[in-house]
């Protein structure tokens, strides 16, 4: 009977170790492909591989990326996504401005907290504790969120004084890496750590690889849920600070289309949406190639259009490309 | 057995179906005359349900021919069912959200260009209603009906495609005492017109009130075929046990149960009709009975799996007790629980063994919440050795390994808590004979050491090895209750069938 059982695991390994092309893209594409993006750029894209370039970069990259990492724990809790952090970066810098420009700094970290953990409590509430629909939630506390923020702020756009710490925090850099970026850096450092190392991210994992499973491991599985959704809000407000500090100005309408691209970043760096696999660092590496392949597409003079039609194919591939490979290794 | 020279409805000779490895029925013929009700009865697993999609085309044959009416069937299901064969499934197979006029016409709906004609489907739909005289509105959704009207709209749906051969498996598990007796009626009089019925039941007296021949299978082979009139209940039982498989005395432990540990009053639930259980330290209490007879849904009420509807459970650890209100507490008390499906919920397959193992006990190996990973590891490779995992590849996925070694590692995530009760339902379902009895040993090490241990399992022969004391569950009630001295498995099947009600 020892002979049987090691046969079976014998031939499973087998079978698993056998190459695939789609599991190899899956797990692997993304770093291969990246590198190729960036020597692409370097070689073939005039003004790729300047410093003003790569800077620039940098600071679009960081608000998104902070978002991505964030979410990155929703879509491995095997809950879709959370569409709802548009209106939560938005929500964020307008309060980091408007109210610090009134009431100081202190006092808009504070409401910005606040505002952040509600959204996760809400959302983390309604899925994790009712069970349901997460795209349908968080696409409807998105009109709440917004609602309400164009609602106070009357649509109107709120400017930092120009010798304002947000300011001065939006344009420090250490050499030539903006502030922002440190952040994202930081964050997803953390991220990590939490994912990784601690019993909140392991039962994130668990939960979502095996929900049920999990439940009867005797873990209380609402509140993972909360958490995870308690995560994506923290971060979407630390990316809402970042993005108001760049521009030094905050309006409801800045973070349109965060939600997609930063679901871009995650299913590109190869975070499965079945939930149970992926990583916060795939996320940063998913990050890093749309944010490159964006800048070479602006630098070759190609429109917005067509950068929106070659991020959506791409998706599509993605996720079809986990889908499949998800049946392979399923035996 | 046909009872005159016509040629019989349904002829299934030298059916072989084997699923890996493993024989689920091997060579299996059987003959239904026309106007016939043929009962064929084995224990759980005999391979019933198997046979019966076999000659319902669900399943193809390794060997063997299936002919209705002398034409040997072809294909598959589609073949079946022209050919006049119609199956009514154990699961309700019906669209909630459709309606039963729809349900009944599934499949077969009456279309021209693609529309349906609404008129003819209903009269359909009523006409089969009327032939098996059960009247429910053809409009109503099936998701409003209760489970015996689905089950009788189920029927329905076999009759409305006026079968030749009527195959019902376990019709009755759902059904009341008075709907039973409906439900054996209705059959009587469709066999007097001249179909054939093939009845698989678990229930031994309504195969004496309606069969005229009975087919007995144990491990996938017939045992006996003979008419219901040269046997008798008890000889039926015996036969689908068999004689052989008789207890091995010298394998029981030596018992001697201390506290009571776990006890269970009034219990209620789905499923579940009201039952009182106590389980004490060193002892291993068997739930013996038929698969649906509740034994799965009472011990996931104990411990707060699912929802009770009344009743309370009342864990007792160090003499300090304490109620069962939810099954976090239940867990945080000590309890472990090993489910029945290893796969959706006893284990998560795309982690690794390591993982699966830490999961409940990430509190014991963490501190402020971050993972002491050399504790785990220590942790982990200790018990996958005491459970005899092969090979001991702590890293790898669970779902890379063989059944019985991810049984193993079921049972393992619950044995570094020293879990003071612990329920095992099916522990060595689809486990190769070598993990059965390291998971049999592991079993009695944990009531060795004081566990309170509650064994689920439909294999019976595991059942009187490991048990102490058996419960014999049916409609969520406790039949009867054996001590591990005194069952056999004819006393068991008794119970769990309803021939007779003896002891509680």
């Amino acid at each position: 009977m020892t002979t049987q059982s090691i046969e079976t695991i014998g031939e499973v390994g087998i079978k698993q170790n056998k190459f695939n092309l789609l599991v190899w893209i899956s797990e692997r594409g993304v770093f291969v492909f990246t590198a190729l993006l960036i020597l692409f750029g370097v070689f073939f894209v005039n003004g790729f591989a300047s410093v003003i370039n790569i800077t620039d970069v940098f600071y679009r990259a960081a608000p998104i990326g902070i978002v991505a990492v964030g979410m990155t724990f929703v879509v491995i809790s095997a809950n879709y996504l959370d569409l709802s952090v548009v209106a939560q970066v938005a929500t964020a810098a307008v309060i980091l401005i408007g109210v610090s420009n009134d009431y100081g700094l202190p006092l808009a970290f504070a409401v910005a907290l606040f505002v952040a953990v509600l959204y996760g409590v809400v959302n983390g509430v309604a899925v994790g504790v009712f069970k349901a629909n997460a795209v349908i939630v968080t696409l409807s506390t998105t009109f709440i969120g917004l609602g309400i923020l164009r609602w106070l702020s009357g649509g109107s756009i709120f400017f930092g004084p120009e010798d304002g710490p947000v300011r001065a925090f939006g344009q420090a850099k250490i050499g030539s890496v903006p502030l922002s970026a440190i952040v994202l850096i930081l964050v997803t450092a953390i991220l990590w750590f939490v994912l990784t190392r601690t019993n909140f991210g392991f039962v994130v994992r668990s939960f979502g690889s095996n929900k049920e499973a999990t439940r009867l491991s005797g873990v209380n599985t609402p509140l993972v849920v909360i958490g995870a959704f308690v995560i994506t809000a923290i971060s979407a407000m630390l990316a809402g600070f970042v993005l108001a500090a760049f521009s030094n100005t905050a309006v409801s309408t800045m973070s349109d289309g965060y939600d997609f691209q930063a679901l871009a970043a995650i299913i590109i760096g190869g975070t499965s949406v079945f939930g149970g696999k992926g990583s916060v660092l795939r996320t940063l590496l998913g990050v890093i190639f749309v944010s490159v392949l964006t800048n070479i597409l602006v630098l070759s003079s190609i429109g917005f259009g067509l950068q929106q039609m070659a991020i959506g194919a791409l998706i599509v591939v993605a996720v079809s490309v986990d889908a499949l490979a998800r049946k392979v290794t399923k035996k | 057995m046909t009872i005159d020279n016509s040629p019989p409805a349904l002829e299934a000779n030298g059916i072989v179906k084997r699923f890996g490895g493993a024989l689920a029925v091997d060579d299996v013929s059987i003959l239904v005359a026309p106007g016939e009700i043929h009962a064929v009865v084995g224990e759980n697993g005999a391979g019933k349900s198997t046979l019966m999609r076999v000659l319902a085309g669900i399943l193809i044959p390794d060997e063997g021919i299936v002919s209705v009416n002398g034409v040997p069937l072809t294909g598959g299901a589609k073949s079946a069912l022209d050919a006049g064969i119609a199956l009514v499934h154990q699961e309700l197979s019906l669209i909630p959200e459709m309606t039963v006029a729809e349900n009944i016409l599934l499949g077969s709906t009456p279309t021209s260009f693609g529309f349906i004609r609404a008129a003819e489907l209903r009269a359909t739909a009523a006409a089969a209603l009327d032939e098996i005289g059960v009247s429910v509105d053809l409009d109503e959704s099936i998701s409003r009906l209760s489970v015996s009207l689905r089950q009788f709209v189920e029927i329905a749906r076999a009759v409305a495609r006026k079968p030749r051969v009527l195959i019902l498996d376990e019709p009755t598990a759902t059904l009341t005492p008075a709907e039973t007796d409906y439900l054996l009626a209705m059959l009587q009089r469709l066999a007097a017109k001249g179909m054939a019925v093939i009845y698989i039941s678990h229930r031994i007296p309504e195969v004496f009130r309606i069969c005229k021949v009975v087919t007995i299978l144990r491990d996938g082979q017939v045992v006996d075929v003979t008419r219901i009139e040269d046997t008798t209940p008890g000889a039926v039982i015996e036969n689908m046990v068999g004689k052989e498989l008789k207890q091995d005395l010298d394998s029981r432990r030596d018992a001697t149960p201390g506290e009571v540990v776990l006890s269970a009053r009034g219990i209620r639930a789905h499923n579940v009709n009201g039952v009182d259980l106590d389980v004490r330290s060193g002892e291993i209490v068997g739930l013996g009975g038929l698969v649906g007879a509740g034994r799965t849904e009472l011990v996931r009420a104990i411990i707060g799996a699912d929802a009770r509807t009344g009743g309370s459970a009342l864990i007792t650890v160090d003499g300090a007790p304490r109620y069962i209100t939810s099954y976090q507490v239940a867990v945080r008390s000590g309890i472990g629980y090993v489910p029945e499906e290893r796969r959706t919920d006893g284990l998560a397959l795309s982690m690794t063994v390591a993982d699966n193992i830490a999961l409940p006990n990430r509190r014991e190996l963490s501190v402020f919440g971050v993972q002491l990973r050399k504790k785990t590891t220590a942790f982990v490779t200790a018990l996958a050795t005491a459970v005899a995992l092969k090979p001991p590849q702590i890293e790898r996925n669970v779902g890379e390994y063989s059944g019985g070694n991810q049984q193993k590692v079921a049972i393992a995530k619950w044995l570094g808590r020293k879990p003071q009760f612990i329920v095992l339902d099916e522990p060595t379902r689809g486990v190769d004979v070598g993990a059965k009895a390291e998971i049999h040993r592991l079993v009695r090490e944990l009531a060795d050491t004081g566990a309170a241990v509650l064994v689920v399992s439909s294999d019976l022969p595991e059942l009187l090895e490991l048990s102490d004391v058996i419960h014999v569950i049916r409609d969520g009630r406790i039949m009867g209750t054996l001590s591990g001295a005194e069952a056999d498995e004819k006393s068991v099947m008794s119970l769990a069938s309803g021939e007779k009600m003896v002891g509680a």
